[in-house]
């Protein structure tokens, strides 16, 4: 049994962070406990897990202390914590002991603060990140200091958790934070300590104990990929030399067929094998998640305090499995009245997607053929009536072929759709066959054949050339139509959903391009709030126009994915749950997934794209998924911290000179003025920006058709 | 020119959609053609090799839409061509009357350094295709390219790889008498802005 202590200071929702996966979590508390009799330099910093301290019964005693704003408390005595434990992460140490201390303040990239603390031992203990959200404590002296108009901390930042700790560790111990770091705290150092810290900055970098496969991974992986970048061609003559100096682990790697057969399409095995890395880091990443201790989490949380833009593990993304048929006729009473609200079920399709058998109904109200609100009988109607239309829509073509077979934008228009969707999914088993003899013996394709299923790939395209005559077909459009066609298996529905589907998607087709320009352009704004270094790196590249995404976004990466995977991200994109333009967050997560690569082998514009159009089939859906909602809740916290940090400048200035309100407004004429009170740089929210936040889709229709203009 | 290769000859291949500019390219770089080929969007490039005389060339081949409005964003990679190659197909004459909007758009994105030699290549394409009474003649393709600053012209099919190596032969070798040209040029150039600086500069101050 431990002897009672006294705790002088706590602060709740402290958490270590074992693994990438926010699920992995541990709360608990951090503190500063004298044990009995101890002087300053023998009080404990602890941190102990919320758990711990419910079995010790300790955790009212902690939390009484840390809603105790002026610690008014004469005693609050608590079981002393022990110094590390096999169980838990917990740990505790006294302050003679403690080398320094590694302050990171929560940041636009970073929304936990956290600190670290090294021992004179040379060990580090694991980071603990300030959840000051979670934390009522620090939740009331925020809400205190912005009433009184002051949310800054003494050292000018954004007043946080971690403040108080510091604030209450001085109290017992001297903080010295040397010169040219303000990251840093020596603790209690000794002139020795100082002139050392001065002459090496590495002594804090403390030497952490790696998963023994990360580690020979890493020390050698650069080696070896720098001298396969001097290998002209990569030959297996070369391959062998290499091995022979390779330690084993990386010898498995190199000796992996895909790697073997690289061919250096440009002079780059280094980004095949770096792209494999990655896979492989995944990998460890993953098998990480499964066990909770393990030795590799210190490799993850050094990673965390070196970089700054590493992906953020505050929120939480976890893909669910997909709604199967029973679950999906659960949302619904019997006269076919749902009983979630469409909120509810939009949530779970965009946390899971559907299964195959769901997608007839589902997406109907997804593409809001039907509306969500509806009896069955209502639903049968509204189909009968969409048969009616397309019937009469194709009706009117068909029956007026004598003319139209003179009309030359309408013979054009026609090979066109012939051509491409001859060009369209033919892997997928309903196109795949030819085994109709084609109905026109002058087709260009009445050697090839076709089939029932091509045929009516073709009548839904003329028919939508004919009934948004503006806009016409354009190439891109079969890709879009025929999921819709393969899941519904009936073409007057599949042309509903077509027609649906194209009112947001026409803004990418209309030829003044404009539509898809503009979204490039939102594109580049969100790589600059959210990938900065990355963003620095495209600028140098000359691939800020993002023309690598064209493909992507233009048929909502039907081409990058398989079909399976196609069919889900675009229900998932239906939903517009969090934003109607969640594909381009979809495009940020890859950015993200793949910076590191492109930042360390890739400065040129077509190597960029060589490689951006390579990762195509080759992507893993459900991980992208996750960072790209990862991104979004980012990306809106962001926006939500620099309105605020706005309003509370523009508010003291307000005080000061009594000038109008101005910051929330983007316009030019405030932009001297802005730039004066900004001297803290925030970024600019941009329009295309805050349209982001949006979930209404965007509707953009082409201008009327020139009749002497093609379909070009 | 011996001094300085460039190392990557550049190249783009233009013309309208579905003339097989993608099948060609692919025929030449991976010696097969498949009816799976989809419409491009966006662009791409593949690598090939070729032993030029007594050296080796890369060249980076690229592949573009033939929809139109899609070219007015992915004009970026027509930038530091070597050669241009016009691809029509045999069967069909507006692809063949498009060839001129084709080269002169890419005269101004491409902005060459002497619009009047910068070396274009045309290739009627898909002369598998039998009896077609559409087909634009032999006669007439060369007409229109002796009439446009001599082009080369070839007649290939992507489908059954005639003419392929050799319309690609020559397109390398048009492409590197440019790169060598432009090589000269700069060097001619940079001589002179050398002269001019050391002239200028003293009475600059
Ligand atoms: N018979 C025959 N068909 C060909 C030949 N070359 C291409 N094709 C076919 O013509 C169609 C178009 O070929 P692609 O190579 O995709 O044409 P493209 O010029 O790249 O078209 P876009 O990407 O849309 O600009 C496909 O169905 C090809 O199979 C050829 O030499 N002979
Ligand atoms: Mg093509």
């Amino acid at each position: 049994m431990t002897s009672k202590a006294k705790l002088l200071y706590s602060k709740s929702k402290v958490y270590v962070h074992p693994t990438p996966n926010s699920k992995d979590n541990i709360p608990g508390f951090v503190g500063l406990v004298r044990p009995s009799h101890a002087e300053d330099s023998g009080i404990l910093v602890a941190w102990v897990p919320e758990d711990d301290l419910k079995v010790n019964h300790d955790y009212d005693q902690y939390v009484k202390v840390d809603l105790d704003e002026n610690l008014v408390l004469k005693e609050a005595l608590v079981s002393t914590p022990p110094p590390s434990s096999f169980s838990s992460y917990g740990f505790s140490v006294p302050i003679r002991d403690i080398y320094s201390i590694y302050y990171k303040r929560p940041s636009l990239g970073w929304w936990w603060g956290s600190i670290t603390i090294n021992t004179r031992g040379s060990e580090t203990l694991p980071a603990i990140f300030f959840h000051d959200s979670e934390s009522p404590s620090t939740k009331n002296e925020q809400k205190k200091r912005n009433k009184d108009f002051d949310p800054f901390s003494n050292d000018g930042n954004l007043y946080w958790g971690g403040d108080t700790f510091l604030l209450y560790l001085e109290k017992y111990a001297k903080l010295v934070n040397p010169s040219g770091s303000n990251n840093i705290f020596l603790v209690n150092p000794t002139q020795e300590d100082l002139d050392l810290y001065s002459n090496s900055n590495n002594k804090v970098a403390a030497k952490d104990e790696e998963d023994p496969f990360v580690k020979v991974f890493n020390d050698v992986k650069w080696k070896v990929l720098s001298k396969l970048a001097s290998v002209t061609k990569f030959s297996r003559n070369t391959a062998q030399q290499l091995f022979d100096s390779t330690p084993p682990k990386v010898k498995t790697l190199l000796n992996i067929p895909e790697v073997q057969k690289v061919n250096d399409d440009f002079g780059s095995a280094k980004v095949y094998l770096a792209k494999w890395a990655l896979g492989i880091a995944e990998e460890a990443q993953r098998s990480k998640r499964k066990s909770v201790y393990n030795e590799g989490y210190r490799k993850f949380l050094k990673g965390e305090l070196g970089d700054f833009e590493l992906l953020s593990i505050d929120f939480e993304s976890e893909r669910r499995n997909p709604i199967g048929i029973k679950e999906w006729n659960a949302f619904f009473d019997p006269i076919g009245h749902l009983v979630l609200t469409v909120e509810e079920v939009k949530e779970r399709i965009f946390h899971g997607g559907l299964q195959p058998e769901v997608r007839p109904q589902a997406w109907l109200f997804l593409l809001e053929i039907i509306p969500w609100v509806s009896t069955d009988k209502e639903r049968k109607k509204i189909l009968n009536q969409k048969r009616h239309e397309y019937n009469d829509l194709k009706k009117l073509w068909w029956d007026d072929l004598e003319n139209k077979n003179h009309d030359e934008f309408w013979l054009d228009q026609k090979s066109r759709i012939e051509k491409d969707v001859h060009r369209t999914d033919r892997s997928v088993s309903f196109f795949a066959e030819a085994e109709v003899s084609h109905p026109d013996p002058n087709s260009r394709f009445a050697e090839t054949g076709t089939n029932a299923h091509l045929e009516q790939m073709k009548d839904m395209l003329i028919t939508y050339n004919e009934y948004n005559k503006n806009l016409g077909y354009i190439q891109g459009m079969s890709d879009l139509l025929s999921p819709l066609y393969v899941v519904f298996q009936d073409d007057a529905v599949a042309f509903a959903a077509f027609c649906k589907f194209m009112d947001r998607m026409e803004r990418n087709f209309i030829r003044d391009q404009s539509g898809m320009r503009d979204q490039l352009l939102t594109i580049d704004h969100l790589v600059q709030l959210m990938l900065p270094q990355l963003y620095e790196h495209l600028a140098q590249a000359d691939s800020t126009h993002f023309f690598f995404f064209f493909r992507m976004i233009l048929v909502w990466f039907k081409r990058e994915f398989a079909w399976d995977d196609v069919l889900t991200l675009w229900e998932v994109l239906w939903t517009n749950y969090y934003s109607s333009d969640f594909v381009l967050f979809v495009a940020l997560a890859i950015l993200d997934k793949h910076k590191d690569i492109i930042m360390t082998h890739l400065n040129q514009f077509d190597e960029i794209l060589k490689y951006m159009n390579e990762l195509s089939m080759t992507m893993d859906l459900k991980d992208i998924l996750e960072r790209a909602e990862i991104q979004f809740l980012n990306f809106r916290k962001a926006i939500d911290m620099v309105d605020r940090k706005r309003q509370d400048m523009s508010s003291s200035t307000f005080l000061a000179s009594g000038s109008t309100d101005y910051s929330l407004t983007d316009t030019e004429g405030s932009k001297a003025a802005k730039q004066k009170l900004t001297d803290h740089e925030l970024p600019n929210i941009t329009r295309d920006l805050r349209n982001l936040l949006s979930k209404e889709i965007v509707i953009v229709k082409e201008v009327e058709r020139d009749p002497d203009v093609g379909g070009g | 020119m011996s001094h300085r290769k460039k190392a990557m000859l550049k190249i783009v291949i233009l013309g309208d959609s579905g003339v097989g500019k993608t099948s060609l390219i692919r025929q030449y770089v991976d010696n097969k053609f498949s009816t799976q080929y989809k419409a491009t969007i966006g662009a791409d490039f593949f690598n090939r090799e070729l032993q030029v005389d007594d050296h080796t060339v890369k060249m980076q081949l690229w592949d573009t839409a033939g929809q139109e409005r899609f070219q007015s964003l992915g004009v970026a990679f027509y930038r530091g061509a070597d050669c241009c190659v016009l691809v029509y197909d045999v069967n069909n004459p507006k692809s063949f009357e498009a060839l001129k909007a084709w080269r002169d758009e890419f005269l101004v994105q491409a902005n060459p350094r002497d619009p009047e030699t910068f070396p274009f290549v045309v290739v009627g394409n898909k002369v598998d295709i039998e009896d077609n009474n559409k087909r634009v003649s032999t006669k007439r393709a060369q007409a229109f390219c002796r009439a446009n600053g001599n082009m080369p012209y070839f007649e290939t099919s992507a489908k059954e790889a005639i003419g392929v190596e050799a319309a690609f032969e020559v397109i390398a070798r048009n492409a590197l008498s440019q790169a060598e040209s432009e090589d000269y040029n700069e060097d001619f150039t940079d001589a002179i802005n050398i002269h001019l600086d050391s002239d200028k500069s003293p009475c600059m101050c």
